[in-house]
């Protein structure tokens, strides 16, 4: 264990270049403003956080794989605290249990799931902050029958029409959907049918989705340029569906590029910032720390779990290095059973999956789930209209404006 | 105070204070029930703590030298004992002073106290006042448990008379085709037989599970689990259990999809609801079953309706009543035990489901249940845990595995079906012969060992991708870490994985292979 006064290395694998350098800058500056308040405050037990950050640029398994070595063996970090990484589909779960430490990431991938329960034992330390990607799709199955069944939307008929990018995340989400659907009174006509991404062109797939008719269009490709063309396709030819577009288009890119044709658009997240007090103080704090630019919608990710992961080392006595397991079992011990309110909401780990449980897809309480939070663009130039769930929804769902 | 004689302070002593006369006093402050000695005058002249805190409202002024009839308007008018009529109380005590006597009072916060009356040798008379709120109580739940305990008695009694004739006919029936079947020469003749005999079993056997079941109900060893779920879950396994039967008898069933949440328990309401399909499909002999639901404010009428031979009213009232079965003249080889009912009435009364039955006779019945429409955001979806089999990105994905040792096979198979794939795995080309001859499978995707028995790896996957007429994407792994080979096979165009096999290295390559192609030839290692 670290002793008084010596600094406690975190770990960050960031993607600072490359496709998602725009997050990855997010999730760095998370990990800065959490450590920063945790130190001013003493640190933990009275050790300083010092966050060092190696860059994992396209999120190749080798790139992520490669930085989750160097922070172990040259940095020797304590934990392992992140955004996302696309790629590695938990390769980098190897050296980490190797090491024995702590790393915490919102990878949202189901995969996280079966990786874990094929060896708790080896992998104790591994936790994934947000819910898995599979919650996506049941959760937006729930939502579009809400809709229906408050009569908020009168779908002209039940038939939903899916299209997927080709990453596992995307085709995880599209299958969640569609295994969902039929029990809610949905017929999927089409797909889901898998893109291969990123690109920009879509109107062959949206040609054939139009076909069929469907009430309902989504799109869990998730990259903020291709849903942006894709939105812009779609509005050459509107028809009359609900359209949702997975995370992406959560991203102001998104709206820079699809402008006033993105007014109407669904979208989720199963981790995103609250607007409520404490939501609006950390963002504020943010913005002050990082720049009018900066967007803590994003970084509020990493930064609820490193301070998360400082409650709970604070639990365990303190934090532990490479080799050091049976701390680092203490700790997890701890993360596991401390429910954190974070400005994302509810920080819970399901003590099997070791992923962040959501609400309402999984639980009924909003005090024990992760909210997943639905969102509608109802004025491009401003902030999204949060529809959906209760009790954080602070607007209602309003008719796109192409259904006629 | 009236016009009576007032009482001394109530602080003054209420008997002398000789040592130990205080010890014999402080004795009975500590004694649970109050008690009171009135002399012949009617005068208090002892009373312990208990008793003046018996009327609280009244203790104050419950002192030494007290009468009897102040006493008692002092409580009447405390408002603690629940009296109709205060006067006539007060008059009535009055009259009975010196008399033997036990009431129970009921007091106004509920709780019940015994008073006794006791006379006493000079003229006067003890009066003592205990609450028995508890025991009353304890008593009640007695009583109650009597009363149930008797009623079940009485049911069980019944329904033992009535399953023992229920449970005697098959077997007598059973005993004659047994002793038939023995002396029967003809072996078709003999197979008939034994075609009853197997009906007769199976009527003795659904007729211990209905009573297993009706046991557990009356025992309350059946406990509901109510959540909300889509009702559509049950349609379906219903469209499953009775679909085959229906076709069978001819008959025509519809269920009319489903998009609704409802709260209530699983099991149990499907037990309801397969109980009214079994009965719909036993008692129509022509058209059609249909199984549908309504939407009537907070609540969902899910009806079971039928063309079948309908109930009279005459018998409306007590189908819903064990072993009760209709006489309507056709007997089925098979009928039906008259429990289905009684099990759907029971249970649907656990639930709290209101049950209604509309009949016409000859033109058919239909049954309904009321269940509360749930919220849809809290509906459990079908599976009970998530996992990479329903959602994974692989998930119906088929792939070959050819692999020779027995436990690699075994173990790469259970990796793969977790993530949801649809594995055949073999260990030679010819057993891949023989499955593309005997079947459609067709493989999305090959892993192959390199070192076989008999072959190379990549030589059987080739001549695989020759007798399907295209190209498979392809994974070879092996044991065998010389570089020269590994660059050797690459040079081939195969991917490749050393053994033991890094799952994730395995996942990230069979992703890439399916789904992006271009990203496969990058990372070939």
């Amino acid at each position: 264990m670290t002793t008084q006064g010596d600094v406690i290395p975190i770990g960050s694998l960031v993607p600072l270049t490359g496709p998602s350098a725009a997050d990855g800058a997010e999730f760095r500056n998370g990990v800065i403003l959490a450590s920063e308040e945790i130190n001013r405050r003493g640190g933990i037990l009275g050790r300083p956080l010092k966050p060092v950050f190696i860059d994992t640029c396209r999120q190749s398994a080798e790139e992520v794989v490669a930085a989750a070595n160097r922070l172990i063996d040259e940095h020797k970090v304590h934990a392992i605290i992140n955004g996302y990484n696309i790629g590695p589909q938990n390769s980098e779960y190897e050296p980490i249990a190797d090491a024995g430490i702590i790393y915490i990431h919102n990878n949202t991938l189901l995969q996280h799931h079966d990786t874990i329960r094929s060896n708790p034992e080896r992998y104790f330390g591994c936790f994934m902050a947000d819910p898995a990607d599979y919650w996506y799709g049941q959760g937006f199955i729930k939502f579009i029958s809400w809709l229906r069944d408050t009569a908020q939307w009168k779908p002209e008929n039940n038939r939903i029409a899916i299209i997927s990018g080709s990453k596992p995340y995307s085709i995880v989400i599209a299958n969640a959907m569609a295994s969902a659907a039929r029990q809610f009174g949905w017929e999927v006509v089409f797909g889901p049918k898998i893109v291969t991404t990123p690109t920009t062109s879509w109107r062959p797939v949206l040609a054939e989705a139009r076909k069929t008719n469907p009430a309902v269009l989504a799109n869990t490709h998730f990259y903020s340029g291709d849903l942006a063309q894709f939105q812009l396709q779609f509005m050459e030819d509107p028809f009359n569906s609900i359209v949702y577009l997975q995370y992406g288009a959560m991203h102001q890119s998104f709206v820079d590029q699809a402008g006033e044709k993105a007014k109407g658009i669904i979208v989720s997240t199963v981790i995103g910032l609250l607007r409520d007090e404490m939501g609006q103080a950390f963002a504020r704090r943010y913005v002050e720390r990082f720049g009018p630019g900066s967007t803590p919608q994003v970084g509020c990710q990493s930064y609820s779990s490193v301070h998360h992961y400082a409650v709970a080392a604070s639990l365990a006595g303190g934090t532990a290095g490479p080799g050091e397991f049976e701390q680092n079992r203490e700790l997890a011990r701890y993360l596991k059973e401390s429910v954190y309110r974070s400005v994302a909401g509810i920080m819970r780990y399901h003590p099997e999956w070791q992923s962040a449980i959501p609400y309402p897809d999984y639980v009924r309480d909003p005090s024990l789930g992760m909210p997943h939070l639905f969102y509608q663009i109802q004025d491009h130039e401003k902030e999204q209209a949060l529809i959906a769930p209760e009790p954080y929804n602070t607007e209602r769902f309003a008719l796109p404006p192409w259904i006629k | 105070m009236n016009k009576r004689e007032a009482p001394q302070s109530p602080t003054a002593p209420l008997a002398p204070s000789a040592p130990r006369q205080d010890t014999v006093f402080a004795g009975l402050d500590a004694v649970a029930s109050g008690i009171a000695v009135w002399d012949a005058t009617q005068k208090l002249r002892y009373c312990n703590r208990h008793f003046r805190e018996s009327f609280h409202h009244a203790i104050s002024e419950i002192a030494q030298g007290l009468s009897y009839p102040h006493y008692l308007e002092l409580v009447a008018r405390s408002n603690e004992l629940v009296l109709a009529d205060q006067a006539g109380w007060i008059a009535e005590q009055e009259s009975r002073f010196g008399s033997d006597g036990l009431e129970e009072q009921p007091l106004a916060d509920g709780r019940i106290y015994q008073i006794q009356r006791r006379a006493t040798d000079d003229g006067g008379m003890v009066t003592t006042v205990y609450d028995i709120s508890l025991l009353k109580r304890g008593e009640k739940a007695l009583v109650r448990a009597k009363e149930l305990a008797e009623a079940a008695d009485q049911t069980k009694s019944r329904f033992l008379r009535a399953a023992n004739h229920d449970l005697r006919q098959p077997l007598a029936t059973l005993k004659i085709l047994i002793y038939n079947c023995m002396s029967e020469p003809d072996e078709e003749h003999r197979n008939d037989l034994f075609h009853a005999m197997d009906i007769a079993v199976s009527i003795m056997e659904d007729l211990l599970g209905a009573l297993l079941q009706i046991g557990q109900l009356d025992a309350g060893k059946i406990v509901p689990r109510v959540t909300t779920f889509q009702l559509a879950q049950i349609f379906q396994r219903l469209d499953i259990q009775f679909r085959h039967q229906a076709q069978e008898k001819g008959l025509k069933l519809r269920i009319v999809d489903s998009r609704s949440s409802i709260t209530s328990d699983k099991a149990l309401l499907e037990r309801i609801l397969s109980n009214l399909v079994a009965n719909a499909v036993r008692y129509t002999d022509v058209g059609r079953i249909l199984i549908g639901c309504r939407r009537s404010g907070g609540q969902l009428r899910i009806e079971v309706r039928d063309t079948g031979r309908g109930i009279g009213p005459q018998y409306l009232e007590r189908i819903f009543d064990e072993f009760y079965q209709v006489a309507d003249g056709k007997r089925d080889k098979k009928r039906g035990l008259g429990l289905g009912l009684n099990i759907v009435k029971r249970i649907a009364g656990l639930l709290d489901h209101p049950i209604s039955v509309r009949s016409t006779l000859g033109r058919g019945s239909l049954f309904a249940i009321e269940v509360p429409a749930g919220n849809v955001w809290h509906s459990d979806i079908g599976e009970p845990e998530i996992s990479e089999s329903i959602g994974g990105e692989f998930a119906g994905v088929s792939v070959l595995l050819i692999e020779d040792d027995e436990a690699l096979r075994i173990a790469t198979t259970e990796l793969l079906e977790r993530w949801g794939i649809v594995v055949h795995a073999i260990q030679e080309e010819a057993q891949a012969r023989d499955l593309f001859e005997r079947s459609a499978f067709d493989p999305k995707l090959i892993i192959a060992d390199y070192s076989l028995r008999e072959q190379h790896g990549t030589e059987v996957v080739r001549n695989i991708c020759a007798l399907l007429g295209r190209e498979i994407p392809s994974i070879i792994v092996t044991a065998d870490t010389d570089p020269l080979l590994i660059q050797r096979l690459k040079g081939e165009g195969f991917p490749v994985l050393i053994k033991p096999v890094n799952p994730p290295r395995l996942r990230v390559l069979m992703h890439n292979l399916l789904y992006e192609p271009q990203a496969a030839s990058g990372i070939r290692n």
